[in-house]
C-alpha cells in the first residue's frame, strides 16, 4: 500500500466519521505517521528456535528459583515458564508456536528429491499419490505402487543378507538430519562383520508396514527401515529403525525391533547406526526379531 | 521421548523381571559382587558389596546401563593393621586377615567381579606397601585394583561417609573430614560434584599414650604444640589438661583448612607430603565425620579418655567443640569408621557407555596409564595428532611404547564423516601404539565409542585389536583399569585411579 492509497482510506474514514473538510492537517498528520511507522530498521530479532528450554526458567520472584531451574536442566520441558495473568509469557507462547510449526512443516513437506540422490539412493513410491491421500489412507502407506515393485526388481541386489531403505513416514525434517550420519554408519558397522547388504533406496510416502513387502520382494533374511517419526514439540527431527527377520506381509507387529529416538539431541545419529549394526549381527544369529528377539 | 510410528506400547518388558523388596527392576539387571579392602594407619578393615546393573532405557531405545544400587551385604571385623616394625607391614598378617574375612563370609576371589584394595594414611609410607598391595590384588581376586594416595583416599571416605550425597540431596556444599590415626582426609562436594581434596597430618593416634605416660609423639604435633608454648616429649606424664590443649590446636587447624578461620602461620607445614590446601570456593556450608576418631565426634564418651592408647577421644571432643567448625551444619555421616573401606568397596567402579566397541579376550586390563588429548588440543585435527606425537615419549620410560590409552572429550566430533576424520588422525598419531603389540585402547567421553570404533577397526583393516569406550571422563596422569562386559557384553567395568588429584 502506497502513501495515495494510504491517504485515501484516512480521508474516507475521517468522512465517514462526519468529520469534514477542516480535518484535512489531521489526513497529512495521521498519514505521515503512518508511513514512519513502516520504516525497516537493520538488524535481526533474535531466533526463538534457538532458546534451549532447558535452561530457560522465567518464573518471577522464586521461592526455590535454584532448585527449580538445576531440576528442569535434567530434560526439555515446558515447566518453569512463568505466566501473565492467566496465560503464558509472549516468548514462551512464540516458542511453543514455532516448535509446533516445525512439527507441522515435518510432517506435510517432502524430502527434497536433490538431496535423496546425493545420498546414493533411487526413489520409489507407495500407493499414495500425495501427501493428503498418504495421512488419511495408512493402508495405502503400507503398499508399493507397482512402479515401486518393479524398479526395485530392477535395481536392487536379489536375496542380500540385509536390506536397509529410507523412508520419509512422518517426518520429512528427520530423513535430512539423521541419514548422513546414521545410514553410512550401519554400512561401516556391517561392513566390520562382513555382512552383506542389498541396495539401498528411498521410499516416498511410506508407513512402517511397506517394509515387509519390500521383504518379500528383495528376499532379504533382514530387513531394516530408517524413518521419520511423528514428530512432537521438543524436536521434529527424530528417526526410529524398524528392524525385521524375514518380514513377511501380515506378520505381527510384534516382530519388529526398533531403536527410536535417534537424533542429535536423543541417541547421535553415528553412533545409533553403529548400534543398529549390531542389532542386525544379533539377528542374523539368532534368526529372530521383536519380541522373540532377547537383546 | 517421542514415540515413533506405530511404536510398541511395550511395558512387557519394564514390569515383567524378579521385582525385589517393591523396586521396579527391569529384566536386563545383573548383580556383580565387588569387595573393599583398606590397610590405614591404625585399623585393617574389608567389606563386600553388591552393586546392581541395570538397563534404565526402554527396550526401543539405546540400552543405558547404569549402577542403579550398591549395598553392602559383609561387613569384616575391625583389625589392627599388623606392621613388623615401624617400617615394614606384616604381609603375611595381612593376607591371613584377608584369607580368614573371604572364609567367614563365603566368599572366593572367583565370585568377586570388582572391587579395590587401598593402602591409606601413613601405612602408604612403610617400605613394601606396594609389595603387600600386589599380593592382596591377586589374592581378591582377577579385577581387584590395587591403589593408594592420600587425595583418592579423601574421595573414598568422603562417597562412603555420604558427603556427596547428601551435598545433593541438600542441594548444598559439604565437606567430609576423614579422622583417622595419622592423617585427617578431606574431600569437599557441592551439590554432588567433587569440588576439592587436601590431607593434613592431624589424626588421633599422633600422640599414643601407654600407662599414664606419653609413647609416641609425631614430629609435627610437637612443633605445634611448642609454637603455642605447650612443651611435650616422649615419656612424659600423659597430663589430660595438656593433651586436651593440644587436641584443641589440632581441632583450631582443622577450621583453618576449611576456611572457617584465617589460617595462622603453622598451618601450611600441616598438609601431608607438601600438599595443598583447599580451595577458597566454594564456601563450605555443612561437614560429616568419619574415620576412627568419628565416632568420638559424634558421640559422648566418657570415663576412660586413653582406652586406645592414644588421643582419639580426646581429639573427638576437642573437635565437637571447637567454636568455628560450630558456625556449620554437621550432618550424621552414612559411615564413619568403615567410610574408606566402603567407599573403595562401592564407589571405585563405574560402567561404561552401553554402545561401546572392544576386543573381548583382551580384558580385563589393569593400571594402563592415559594419555589425554586436552580440549584445546581438540580444536583441530592436526593439533589433535601432534598432541598424541608429543605426549608420547613420556609413556616410553625405556625407549620403548607401553600400554597406553589415549583419551579425549570427542563432543565436538559426532557426524559420521568428523568421526572418519577423527579416526584417520588417531591412528596418524599412535602410529607407534599400533606398530606394537599392545591393543590401541581408546576412552572417549561423548557418546561415540562405537562408532568410533568401528572406524578404526576399519581403517586398520581389522588387523588391530582395537578397545573404544565412551562415557567416561579423565583427566591427564590417570590410570585405568577395564574389566570384562557384563550385562550381556553391552558394558564393561570402569576404574578410573586419579593419584595426583592434588599436585
Amino acid at each position: 500500500m502506497d502513501e495515495k492509497d494510504l491517504r485515501t482510506i484516512i480521508e474516507q474514514v475521517l468522512s465517514e466519521m462526519n468529520v469534514g473538510g477542516a480535518a484535512a492537517p489531521a489526513v497529512e498528520a495521521a498519514c505521515a505517521k503512518a508511513c514512519e511507522a513502516s520504516n525497516i530498521e537493520d538488524g535481526c530479532i533474535p531466533d526463538i528456535t534457538e532458546v534451549d528450554i532447558r535452561t530457560q526458567y522465567l518464573v518471577e520472584n522464586p521461592e526455590h528459583g535454584e532448585e527449580y531451574a538445576e531440576l528442569k536442566f535434567n530434560a526439555p520441558c515446558r515447566l518453569g515458564i512463568g505466566k501473565a495473568g492467566a496465560r503464558y509469557k509472549t516468548l514462551p507462547q512464540l516458542e511453543f508456536r514455532a516448535a509446533h510449526s516445525a512439527a507441522q512443516d515435518a510432517v506435510f513437506n517432502d524430502v527434497d528429491e536433490d538431496f535423496v540422490k546425493s545420498q546414493n539412493l533411487f526413489i520409489v513410491q507407495t500407493q499414495c499419490d500425495c501427501k493428503d491421500t498418504y495421512l488419511t489412507r495408512p493402508d495405502l502407506g503400507r503398499k508399493l505402487s507397482p512402479e515401486a515393485v518393479a524398479t526395485i526388481k530392477e535395481k536392487c541386489k536379489k536375496n542380500p543378507t540385509v536390506q536397509i531403505y529410507v523412508s520419509d513416514g512422518l517426518s520429512s525434517a528427520s530423513v535430512a538430519a539423521n541419514i548422513p550420519d546414521l545410514l553410512p554408519a550401519i554400512l561401516q558397522g556391517l561392513q566390520n562383520y562382513k555382512i552383506d547388504v542389498g541396495t539401498p533406496f528411498f521410499v516416498k510416502y511410506g508407513r512402517v508396514g511397506v517394509m515387509d513387502e519390500i521383504s518379500e520382494v528383495t528376499g532379504a533374511d533382514v530387513t531394516c527401515t530408517l524413518i521419520g517419526e511423528r514428530p512432537g514439540l521438543i524436536t521434529a527431527e527424530s528417526m526410529s529403525a524398524y528392524i525385521a527377520y524375514k518380514a513377511t506381509v501380515g506378520m505381527p507387529e510384534a516382530r519388529r525391533t526398533v531403536v527410536s529416538n535417534i537424533h542429535k539431541a536423543g541417541t547421535i545419529p553415528a553412533e545409533a547406526g553403529a548400534h543398529i549394526a549390531d542389532i542386525i549381527k544379533i539377528m542374523l544369529e539368532k534368526k529372530a526379531s521383536g519380541t522373540d528377539l532377547k537383546l | 521421548m517421542h514415540r515413533g510410528e506405530n511404536a510398541p506400547v511395550d511395558s512387557g518388558c519394564l514390569f515383567s523381571g524378579p521385582i525385589t523388596k517393591g523396586k521396579r527392576v527391569n529384566a536386563l539387571h545383573e548383580v556383580i559382587l565387588s569387595v573393599g579392602i583398606d590397610i590405614g594407619t591404625s585399623t585393617t578393615q574389608l567389606i563386600f558389596s553388591r552393586l546392581t546393573i541395570e538397563n534404565r532405557a526402554s527396550s526401543y531405545t539405546v540400552p543405558r546401563i547404569q549402577i542403579v544400587d550398591k549395598e553392602v551385604i559383609y561387613r569384616s571385623l575391625i583389625y589392627f593393621t599388623p606392621l613388623k616394625s615401624n617400617t615394614e607391614i606384616d604381609a603375611e598378617a595381612v593376607k591371613k586377615i584377608v584369607r580368614d574375612e573371604y572364609q567367614a563370609a563365603g566368599m572366593t576371589p572367583e565370585d568377586v567381579r570388582t572391587g579395590a584394595v587401598i593402602i591409606t594414611g601413613e601405612t602408604a609410607r612403610k617400605e613394601n606397601a606396594n609389595e603387600v598391595l600386589e599380593a592382596l590384588s591377586d589374592l581378591a581376586g582377577d579385577f581387584v585394583v590395587a591403589t593408594a594416595g592420600p587425595d583418592l583416599e579423601s574421595v573414598l571416605s568422603a562417597r562412603g561417609a555420604g558427603a556427596d550425597k547428601l551435598s545433593h540431596d541438600h542441594r548444598t556444599t559439604v565437606a567430609n573430614l576423614d579422622v583417622g590415626g595419622g592423617t585427617t582426609n578431606i574431600a569437599v562436594y557441592e551439590k554432588g560434584t567433587l569440588r576439592g581434596v587436601c590431607c593434613l597430618d592431624i589424626g588421633g593416634r599422633l600422640i599414643k599414650v601407654d600407662k599414664g605416660r606419653v609413647t609416641y609423639l609425631f614430629p609435627k604435633i610437637q612443633a605445634l604444640a611448642k609454637s603455642h608454648g605447650i612443651d611435650l616429649k616422649v615419656g612424659d606424664p600423659a597430663e589430660e589438661q595438656k593433651l586436651r590443649q593440644i587436641c584443641a590446636l589440632m581441632a583450631d587447624q582443622l577450621a583453618q583448612s576449611l576456611h572457617l578461620k584465617k589460617m595462622d602461620g603453622d598451618h601450611m607445614g600441616l598438609y601431608t607430603n607438601d600438599g595443598k590446601p583447599l580451595p577458597s570456593e566454594p564456601e563450605i556450608r555443612a561437614i560429616t565425620f568419619s574415620g576412627g576418631v568419628a565416632d568420638c565426634v559424634y558421640q559422648q564418651m566418657e570415663d576412660d579418655y586413653f582406652r586406645y592408647g592414644d588421643i582419639g577421644v580426646l581429639l573427638g571432643q576437642a573437635i565437637r567443640s571447637n567454636p568455628d567448625l560450630q558456625t556449620v551444619q554437621l550432618f550424621q555421616a552414612a559411615e564413619t569408621i568403615r567410610a574408606t573401606v566402603v567407599g573403595a568397596g562401592t564407589h571405585t567402579t563405574e560402567v561404561s557407555g552401553s554402545t561401546i566397541h572392544i576386543t573381548e579376550d583382551r580384558l580385563p586390563i589393569k593400571n594402563i596409564p592415559i594419555l589425554k588429548v586436552s580440549e584445546e588440543d581438540e580444536a583441530s585435527l592436526e593439533t589433535f595428532r601432534t598432541s598424541i606425537t608429543s605426549q608420547m615419549p613420556l609413556y616410553k620410560p625405556e625407549g620403548k611404547v607401553e600400554q597406553i590409552a589415549i583419551a579425549f572429550n570427542g563432543g565436538t566430533r559426532t557426524s559420521f564423516a568428523e568421526v572418519q576424520d577423527l579416526a584417520a588422525a588417531i591412528i596418524d598419531g599412535a602410529k607407534e601404539v599400533i606398530e606394537s603389540s599392545y591393543p590401541l585402547i581408546l576412552v572417549v567421553e561423548a557418546d561415540i565409542g562405537k562408532v568410533l570404533g568401528n572406524a578404526v577397526n576399519v581403517l586398520l583393516d581389522y588387523k588391530k585389536d582395537v578397545i573404544c569406550i565412551d562415557g567416561i571422563k579423565t583427566l591427564s596422569g590417570d590410570y585405568v583399569d577395564i574389566g570384562e562386559p557384563v550385562a550381556e557384553g553391552h558394558v564393561v567395568p570402569v576404574v578410573i585411579k586419579t593419584l595426583i588429584f592434588n599436585s
